[in-house]
């Protein structure tokens, strides 16, 4: 596995260039993961299962016949396929399909934009540490040190005293969290990938420092920070659940899923179905990021299998 | 990953009762802490996690649950809340009802000193001590000079406490009071160790500094788990006080609360969820547990006059109070026992009759929604130009479940209002400072419409959370302090409230009932009024067998 190393990114003109024109009609290293990642019944249902839900949850709250926060007075607790309320309704009479719909979107929205913040301040931090490496390095770890000694419940709470009570704000504060780990994981990437031929190759040529990170460093590591990223969407769903429990998340009557579950847990002998319902969408929503991060790591990183 | 970790906690925790729940009916062994052989202990869900054990400060309903039994004060309560001598065997007044004397018995602070009348008189100098900042003060102005002494414009020593000799304590009061041996009984009034207090200074109230006269004293106390307290042999009366030992848990969780009740985790909690009630009285749930009862208390809702603006306007407050659906709250929400208010004061005050609603009291709910806004718009809110509110709610059972139904009334008026959920203790310091726009409250205990009313007085302080100042309300409660007849007295009263009601500022949602759930083997818990509970007087139906060791 010399010159068909995984390092070898699609766009990169060092190595990739030259094999392309070799072959009349190749096949990228993408399209195997991709191949790869389609022979994965799991991972295959866990996208169009995933895909379901997310359309589910950017459309369905705009059809539903009730709105997620009206009360309905004469319609408390209702239970599924009774009434016009589908799967019920919760002690205010609020229609339960609607609510899970509009929690489903939230929740999703927390764990994608909070991922994606954590994504971006993750990988530039961790590729300038890794690339420049030295007393820059040195520095730029500690201070992920000492944010990873800060307790998370305490540094959300200081940001809530700080910017005042904000939906926004849950986004950020999880994603600042979570950007720690992979602000590691693409450190010790970089460490490893600077050391490989094309990098050199590179520098020799003359491609200045920032351009090698971005052309050369970063495509290179998508691959265990994609992995990495599906696994992130769910601890950060969990995390607003944690947080919308304390008060600190989202407030009603807004929910999440986590609020419906620990809501319907309270409830769970009088009104079950306020529990069942939440917990299926969460547990599967949770399986299948699980099922695709597993898949793609299996994917476009076939050593490890 | 630190971060996951939590919330995974909070995930196990949030599926916990339902792996209980699916795992049939194999009973979950009973976690209760080991308790010494031949001893009796008593695990006990007190609904909040206190914010100090000091007598003269204790505040919350769940904070008096624990510290009640440290101290006897000049007189105490039976199990059922009736007044019955404490320290002090007997008491007489003058003829004017100005001056009260109280004899004291022998008695031993928990160190061995003995307790005299001293002590009792700097226990009430400590009460109205402004640096000891007591949040219940406010209630025993009666006694005489005592509102210029806790606002610091008069000495301690000018206090009309005093003690002719260590067995007497004379209390001098500025109009007649005839609840005085009613309320002697209460936290606030009891004795401070003198010798203890000059030793350790704030840090006395510590469980490991605690010196006390009652039958428990604290053991431990550690934050957010527990308050261990333990019989004090020193008591007087210690031959009688059955249980050894007594903890308290933080349950503000009622419904995980009231699991651990039915597993034998816990012998008693003192909340219940409104909604689980019918619930729980079902034969095949612990109908034998549920202890519902009447209880002279209030929830209300408190504008805050001093920082929000929009709310200086009694139109836009009393659009918003009689825009509140208390029917449904009370009897489709809760169905519970609470009743819907009308009025700022909870039926069942002594001697007092309760006349005072408000003016839209009995209109249906579409006619107060339609004057709500129309008086919204008087006021200059409309579709363009809604008013945005927060609503402050404690995060305990009932305020959780009626405040989005509020926020629901609210928006059918074209109110915007956002809830915020606080944690009960942290609720409490927030309205005290001021520190919200509307706020979930609650009020209970005392019989005596002045109890409630004094809230509102432009001069309480920090109990007046939202700023109400109406000098014709305090010149009419002053009338009250210094009327002689019962009749006059009551009628003064009843002007006040009226004038509470008509400004607004405050919206009454429901009188409050006590929700116990107590495990029917623990005897000595009489319902009552006040939902008082002494701890000397619980024990156990089966002590004998639990001493014997099998407990």
């Amino acid at each position: 596995m010399s010159a068909f190393g995984p390092e070898l990114a699609p766009g990169s003109r060092t190595g990739a260039a030259t094999m392309r024109s070799a072959a009349v009609k190749g096949r990228s290293l993408w399209d195997d993961a991709r191949r790869r990642l389609f022979r994965n019944r799991a991972a295959l249902v866990s996208v169009i299962v995933l895909g379901l839900l997310v359309v589910a949850a950017i459309v369905g709250p705009y059809l539903t016949p009730y709105p997620y926060d009206q009360v309905n007075k004469n319609d408390v607790w209702v239970g599924p396929l009774s009434g016009d309320h589908l799967i019920g309704t919760d002690s205010l009479g609020r229609d339960l399909l609607a609510r899970l719909l509009i929690g489903l979107r939230v929740s999703l929205a927390v764990g994608v934009v909070a991922t994606f913040v954590s994504l971006v301040i993750g990988v530039a931090w961790g590729a300038v540490a890794g690339y420049v490496g030295g007393r820059l390095d040195e520095l730029m770890m500690r201070i992920v040190d000492i944010l990873y000694s800060l307790p998370f419940i305490f540094f959300v709470i200081l940001l809530m005293v700080t910017f005042g009570r904000n939906f926004i704000l849950m986004f950020v504060a999880i994603g600042a969290v979570e950007w720690l780990t992979m602000a590691r994981i693409v450190r010790g990437q970089t460490l490893s990938l600077k050391q490989k031929e094309f990098v050199e190759a590179a520098r020799a040529a003359g491609v200045k420092p920032a351009g090698i990170v971005a052309r050369h460093i970063v495509p290179n590591l998508l691959g265990p920070v994609v992995v990495y990223v599906t696994l992130t969407i769910p601890a950060v769903i969990l995390a607003e659940s944690f947080l919308s429990f304390l008060g600190l998340g989202v407030q009603e009557p807004l929910t999440s899923l986590g609020t419906l579950i620990s809501k319907g847990a309270q409830d769970m002998e009088l009104a079950p179905w306020l529990l069942i319902f939440p917990s299926i969408v969460m547990v599967v929503t949770l399986m299948c990021f699980n099922f695709i991060g597993d898949g793609l790591r299996d994917a476009i990183d076939p050593k490890d299998r | 990953m630190k971060t996951s970790r939590l919330p995974l906690i909070a995930m196990l925790a949030a599926c916990a009762p339902l792996l209980a729940a699916c795992g049939g009916g194999g009973e979950q062994k009973a976690l209760r802490p080991p308790c010494p052989a031949g001893r009796l202990c008593l695990e006990y869900g007190n609904s909040g996690e206190p914010t100090t054990l000091d007598p003269q400060k204790a505040n919350a309903s769940w904070e008096f649950g624990i510290v009640s039994d440290f101290m006897v004060g000049l007189t105490d309560n039976d199990a059922a809340a009736k007044t019955i001598p404490g320290m002090a065997t007997h008491w007489e007044q003058s003829p004017d009802g100005l001056v009260w004397t109280f004899h004291l018995r022998d008695g031993q602070w928990s160190d061995g000193t003995p307790v005299t009348a001293a002590d009792f008189v700097f226990g009430l100098q400590r009460l109205f001590d402004p640096k000891t900042a007591s949040g219940q003060a406010a209630q025993f102005y009666a006694i005489k000079n005592s509102r210029a002494v806790n606002g610091g414009k008069l000495p301690l020593s000018a206090l009309g406490v005093t003690a002719p000799d260590a067995h007497t304590v004379r209390i001098e009061l500025e109009h007649p009071w005839p609840i005085l041996a009613d309320n002697a009984a209460a936290p606030p009034m009891s004795p401070s160790p003198r010798h203890v207090v000059a030793k350790w200074g704030d840090a006395w109230s510590q469980p490991a500094h605690f010196v006390g006269n009652g039958p428990y004293l604290p053991k431990s106390w550690t934050l957010g788990d527990k308050v261990v307290v333990e019989k004090n042999p020193r008591y007087f009366d210690a031959a009688k006080v059955c249980l050894d030992r007594i903890s308290f848990y933080p349950t503000t969780d009622a419904v995980s609360a009231e699991r651990r009740v039915k597993r034998g985790e816990l012998d008693l909690n003192t909340v219940v969820q409104s909604n689980r009630v019918n619930f729980l009285r079902r034969p095949d749930q612990m109908p034998g547990y549920v202890r519902v009862y009447p209880y002279v208390g209030a929830v209300f809702l408190t504008f805050n006059l001093k920082s929000v603006p929009a709310l200086r306007d009694v139109r836009v407050r009393q659009a918003l109070s009689m825009a509140i659906d208390r029917d449904f709250i009370v009897n489709k929400l809760f169905r519970g026992g609470q009743k819907p208010a009308y009025s700022f004061l909870p039926p069942g005050m002594l001697d007092y009759d309760g006349r005072a609603r408000t003016y839209w009291a009995t209109w249906p709910l579409e006619r107060r929604q339609a004057e709500a806004r129309r008086l919204l718009a008087a006021a200059g809110y409309g579709p363009k130009h809604p008013l945005k509110l927060e609503i402050r709610h404690r995060n305990t059972a009932d305020p959780t479940l009626y405040t989005p139904a509020v926020q629901a009334d609210w928006r059918s008026i074209g109110v915007k209002a956002q809830l915020l959920s606080t944690e009960v203790q942290i609720a409490y310091q927030s309205y005290e400072a001021g520190d919200f726009e509307v706020a979930d409250a609650g009020w209970g205990g005392g019989s005596d419409a002045m109890g409630f009313l004094f809230l509102q007085r432009s001069d309480t302080g920090s109990q007046n959370y939202g700023g109400y100042k109406n000098l014709r309300y305090d010149a009419l409660l002053d009338a009250a302090d210094h009327e002689r007849d019962l009749k006059r007295r009551m009628a003064y009263l009843g002007q006040a409230e009226q004038i509470v009601l008509d400004d607004a500022p405050i919206a009454p949602v429901y009188t409050i009932a006590s929700k116990n759930l107590v495990n029917p083997n623990v005897t000595g818990w009489v319902d009552n009024n006040f939902d008082t509970h002494k701890l000397r007087f619980l024990c156990f139906r089966d002590a004998a067998q639990r001493r014997a060791g099998r407990g």
